[in-house]
């Protein structure tokens, strides 16, 4: 079914007062997705804009083609941009990222895209300086639209059906690009599955950012000192398994690859290093984990040795940011798994 | 559950309400019931649990069988 159209007046603070009254916007002023706008935005995908890409939890909307380009040019996204965002909407509803349980939960749980491939150069995502913050207009829109495709299709309004307790500031955007150029290893989704050739976005359900300062220059050393940074008890992966993920700065790949290290060993390393005995949970925690790995680990004792996830693949890495001795840690939802889809 | 014809309802605490009941009604189950206990849940002894549980067993039975199995 075509999306709705109504008649407003050619006043920009006027369709900002309508649009913040019905609740679809984040907050932020919108661009108002006139027809002429989203039509712009469809000249840049083969489908048919009454396709259905996926049906969105918490409530269950359809996301069409014509309704994921309405919040494209609601968020400021160039038309260039759409198939980024369907690619991205059909990897969310993917069951195992659990769009449901991240909508809906208590949890701070924001989309995080990752995008790697020709289409980083393409749209111009930053995968250097700040590539985590402002600046960017493909960054700063398109986690932007993300977030109004997941509110206004899948219905997850704060305090209604997105029950976040506290929430974060990567609900209003959250995207970046690998900076496949200085990465001394294989590319996330050649990692994934696909040619390099190949553009895609990644989603990840992710509960938040801690910045990592270490001026170590020493592998064996820069590795402990991010594993201690993983380790806290307040934590879904230690309860659930999840999938950590880490933002390696460029510079700190290289003292990581100088040292020898593949992907393969960084992982395993860091596997072995984040181990957390359970005394150090809540005994709630405790019963959390319990229930969640008990057929791993049998009867979770305070000397239980548990790891951050269930193997060292299911710990995942990009390479971003610009120079500096700063990598990211980006601890995950839990109950979820990342999500890879195709650019096409 | 309840679109297969099985008895079906809801339990969550007051702080999911609105979620249940915004769920139920995109899924069509505007009349799905939902039993609400008090939030939080979570921070509950297991005794208060069960002590919960014994108080209002009869009344989601009653809930269980008003939703109707066909």
């Amino acid at each position: 079914m075509p999306a709705a159209t109504f008649e407003a007046l050619d006043d920009l603070d006027a369709i900002n007062k309508l649009y913040r009254e019905r609740r679809w916007s984040d907050g932020l002023p919108i661009v108002p997705p006139t027809p002429e706008r989203v039509a712009r935005m469809l000249q840049h995908t083969q489908r048919r804009g009454d396709e259905v890409i996926a049906v969105l939890a918490p409530g269950f909307g359809e996301a069409t083609v014509e309704r994921i380009a309405i919040n494209a040019v609601m968020a400021g996204c160039e038309p260039a941009y759409l198939p980024v965002l369907i690619a991205a909407t059909s990897a969310v509803a993917e069951p195992q990222f659990n769009i449901q349980g991240i909508e809906a939960t208590t949890n701070p749980a924001a989309v995080w895209l990752v995008l790697n491939g020709p289409i980083v150069e393409k749209l111009g995502v930053n995968a250097t300086y700040n590539c985590l913050g402002q600046g960017n207009w493909a960054n700063a829109t398109l986690g932007r639209a993300m977030r109004l495709i997941l509110q206004n299709i899948g219905g997850a309004l704060p305090g209604d059906m997105d029950r976040a307790t506290q929430g974060q500031p990567a609900k209003y955007t959250f995207c970046c690009a690998e900076n496949e150029a200085q990465s001394p290893w294989a590319p996330l989704h050649v990692e994934r599955g696909f040619a390099r050739d190949v553009s895609t976005v990644t989603v990840v359900g992710a509960e938040g950012t801690l910045n990592m300062n270490t001026h170590s220059k020493q592998a064996n050393e820069l590795l402990r000192v991010i594993a201690e940074c993983m380790v806290h008890p307040a934590s879904n992966e230690y309860c659930h398994a999840g999938e950590p993920w880490l933002v390696i700065s460029p510079e700190h790949a290289e003292i990581l690859q100088a040292g020898g290290l593949s992907k393969a060993d960084i992982k395993a390393r860091l596997w072995e290093l984040t181990q957390m005995p359970a005394s150090r949970l809540s005994a709630k925690e405790v019963l959390r984990a319990q229930a969640s790995r008990g057929d791993e680990y049998g009867e979770i004792k305070p000397d239980t040795l548990l790891t951050i996830a269930r193997t060292p693949n299911d710990i995942w890495f990009i390479v971003a940011g610009g120079p500096g001795t700063h990598s990211t840690y980006v601890p995950c939802f839990g109950n979820s798994r990342a999500v890879t889809r195709e650019i096409l | 559950m309840a679109k297969r014809g099985k008895a079906a309802l809801t339990i969550c605490s007051t702080a999911f309400k609105t979620l249940g009941r915004a769920q139920a009604s995109a899924l069509g189950r505007q009349d799905l019931p939902i039993a609400v206990m008090p939030h939080p849940f979570g921070l509950r002894k297991r005794e208060e649990v069960r002590e919960i549980a014994a108080k209002v067993v009869d009344d989601i039975a009653q809930l269980v069988s008003k939703s109707g199995a066909k």
